[in-house]
């Protein structure tokens, strides 16, 4: 690594990481969560770059070195559809299989009890043993090559398990590797290290599906409760374990749908919000901060977040109104986002830039601000959109 | 199911796989050690697909 890349990594870092901590860096850091874009701005089709990881790494670097972002996910596209197919996954569509080459890849969520991935009366199995319950119950129920318990195993069975773990194994490598090379290479961050999912959404999005657990928060709410605290202690493990050591870079949490009008706050404050709550404030207590990845429109769940403590987060604005979110909570919390991605899709680089004026002017005048659009940003968006959204923050931005 | 309670970062609890033993003939924390850490990898698999995959 050359001396003038490690120095500009080195610059890199202090500027993400102060403005992470609510501080004033020397410059607002540009951190897009890029996704599908890479594919496209490097070459490739959706596809290609969604089939075959080392086609999106490489396509990460080549975008973080041309538009010298501060900091960047090593992969964004966050589902490998080849380790997917290894272990014969029925939930995700996948470009070029099932769905179009240059299509991103799409979560199918069970729509009804049949197709439920968690039986209704599966819930005192899940609450006593989690990890049991998923390996036993859940795998061979979201795969279509795993045998059920009982079923005699079969070779694709085997295969499944085996080919999965395999290329788990391979791709944390791949990641670990895109770390180093992100660095000496770009002299570029890796943004975020460690997952983290709202008990309360893991049991919407994978288990009983959205339809199911709403009535289930009627018919059985102590199983519901029970198992959001099952789940509770197995999410900030898992969080933990994949988190950053130095701890600089936060651990992600992607919130799905826990705001209103998807909950009533009755439901927020029962079901979603005590074990969410829990598992930040125990991860702050280690030292790490959580990006709080807020999809859609959270502002009417301000008064929850603001309970959390002051730094413990990172309150990235979706679709959410970003002035107001400041007003409530910019003192207490770095704020990132608040670009509409349909902006990069539909307008032009004048009405971009005029957009990240304002939120900079709006939210950024003392710090505590990180630039990036409010979802990832997918093949959909303009080349020349995205770089007008960095070369502005890079010029404007400099405090 | 089994009947001891799983731990985060465990999938099959040494409590459990070491009554498979007669005797343990050396160091049972080596075993111990590399037992788990084996086992937290087919746990951080399995809790890996249902969160991020």
């Amino acid at each position: 690594m050359s001396e003038e890349m490690e120095k500009l990594y080195e610059e890199r870092l202090e500027r993400y990481v102060t403005a992470m901590r609510n501080g004033k860096p020397d410059r607002i850091p540009v951190r897009p969560f890029v996704a599908e874009f890479v594919a496209k701005y490097a070459g490739f089709t959706v596809q290609e770059a969604t089939h075959d990881a080392d086609k999106a790494l490489e396509a990460v670097r080549i975008c973080a070195k041309d538009f010298e972002w501060d900091a960047v996910v090593g992969n964004m596209i966050f589902v490998w559809t080849g380790m997917a197919d290894a272990i014969g996954l029925k939930y995700y569509t996948m470009p070029g299989i099932d769905a179009s080459p240059d299509d991103a890849f799409q979560y199918v969520e069970p729509q009804n009890e049949e197709e439920a991935y968690m039986k209704a009366d599966e819930y005192d199995h899940l609450i006593a043993d989690p990890t049991g319950f998923l390996a036993t119950v859940w795998m061979p129920r979201v795969s279509k090559d795993l045998s059920k318990a009982g079923e005699p195993s079969s070779y694709r069975s085997n295969m499944a398990w085996l080919k999965g773990g395999l290329a788990m194994l391979t791709y944390y490598q791949k990641l670990g590797d895109q770390g180093g090379l992100l660095k000496t290479e770009c002299g570029t961050v890796s943004a975020i290290a460690g997952a983290l999912k709202a008990p309360c959404d893991i049991l919407a999005d994978k288990l009983r599906g959205y339809r199911q657990l709403s009535a289930d928060m009627y018919r059985r709410p102590e199983k519901v409760v029970a198992a959001c605290e099952a789940l509770m202690p197995h999410m900030k493990y898992n969080a933990l374990a994949g988190s950053d050591p130095d701890k600089n870079v936060p651990i992600t949490v992607w919130l799905h749908r826990g705001c209103a009008p998807f909950m009533s706050y009755q439901a927020y404050e029962k079901f979603y919000w005590p074990t969410l709550k829990q598992i930040i404030e125990e991860i702050w207590a280690e030292g790490h901060q959580v990006l709080f990845y807020a999809e859609g429109n959270w502002d009417r769940n301000l008064k929850y977040t603001a309970e959390l403590p002051d730094k413990s987060i990172i309150y990235h604005v979706d679709r959410g109104d970003i002035f107001q979110v400041h007003k409530h909570v910019g003192r207490k919390f770095c704020l990132s986002g608040g670009i509409p991605n349909d902006l990069l899709t539909y307008g032009t680089p004048d009405q971009v830039r005029e957009r990240c004026k304002a939120v900079i002017d709006g939210v950024a005048k003392d710090g505590g601000y990180v630039m990036d659009a409010g979802a990832i940003i997918q093949q959909d968006a303009k080349v020349e959109n995205v770089k007008a959204l960095t070369e502005f923050t890079l010029e404007y931005g400099a405090y | 199911m089994s009947d001891v309670k799983k731990k985060p970062g465990v999938c099959v609890p040494w409590e459990e796989k070491v009554k498979e033993y007669e005797k343990i003939m050396g160091d049972e924390k080596v075993a111990k050690k590399v037992w788990e850490e084996t086992d937290d990898l087919a746990y951080q698999y399995i809790w890996f697909i249902l969160t991020l995959l």
